[in-house]
């Protein structure tokens, strides 16, 4: 590794990191009214996870209360969250913490 | 309904789906989406609360800008899948997309039906004779309708989540 590399690194890890650049997480709620096999449908179509992860994550759902589907920028994870009420679940957005 | 009885969804080699639901069925899926449609334009209607969820929901000034942009875009997005309902109601052949809407205008009937019926995770079939008995009953033959559409589509999906010849 050059010295410039090494500046650029460093240049990096000193940016001032706000609120915006902190990842958003999109998180799916339990309801009593979606079906469990439409809510794994639903996740395995619209994030490419295999059948084993989005049946996880749906009975992450309906056993715990919710689970995180995916994660990303703000803009990453509104669109995510559209996508989701587009096909009617109960879908929220927050910073990771 | 027997063992071994014919899906009433299912996907042939071409990528089309045949439907084998009744003609009655059909003409149900027609008229419900006719009512979707009519309520999409009710604002303070309280039974459509579930077809435009809160997307911050530690954040209500945020949510608010979400709402503006995004309530347009997802009636937009539900008429469309209505309309194509409609077009396709009483094909014996429909394709993914076709099918796809059907999928959304069974499940936003179903959210609405369940919003305004209450439905809890605790709910059970009623009796007869209770008042809502036929909503009941229309929103348990959605969830078998659904569910067939749902057990189509998902032929579709191979194990890593794509679907074939994307």
């Amino acid at each position: 590794m050059s010295d410039i590399e090494t500046l650029e690194i460093i240049e990096v890890e000193n940016e001032t990191i706000t609120d915006e650049d902190r990842p958003w997480k999109v998180i799916v709620w339990n309801d009593p009214i979606n079906l469990m096999v439409y809510v794994t449908f639903v996740i395995q179509k619209l994030f490419g996870y295999s059948k084993e992860k989005a049946t996880k994550m749906m009975l992450d759902v309906h056993e715990k209360g919710r689970a995180v589907v995916s994660s990303g920028t703000r803009v990453e994870a509104e669109r995510d969250v559209k996508r989701l009420h587009t096909h009617g679940l109960w879908a929220t957005m927050e910073h990771d913490e | 309904m027997g063992l071994f009885r014919k899906r009433f969804v299912s996907r042939e080699s071409d990528g089309t789906y045949t439907i084998r639901f009744p003609e009655h069925i059909r003409e149900l899926l027609v008229a419900l989406s006719g009512q979707l449609d009519s309520a999409l334009h009710q604002d303070d209607n309280p039974d459509l609360a579930r077809l435009f969820p809160t997307a911050y929901a530690n954040d209500p000034e945020r949510d608010a800008g979400y709402q503006v942009f995004a309530r347009g875009e997802l009636i937009e997005h539900r008429r469309e899948a209505i309309a194509l309902l409609a077009e396709t109601a009483n094909k014996p052949s429909v394709t993914e997309d076709e099918l796809t809407s059907w999928m959304h205008v069974v499940n936003d009937v179903r959210l609405v039906l369940g919003t305004r019926l209450d439905v809890g995770e605790d709910s059970h079939e009623v009796d007869e004779d209770h008042p809502d008995a036929d909503l009941h009953e229309l929103y348990h033959l959605l969830a078998a309708v659904l569910s067939e559409i749902i057990d189509g589509l998902s032929s579709a999906l191979d194990d890593e989540g794509t679907v074939f010849g994307d």
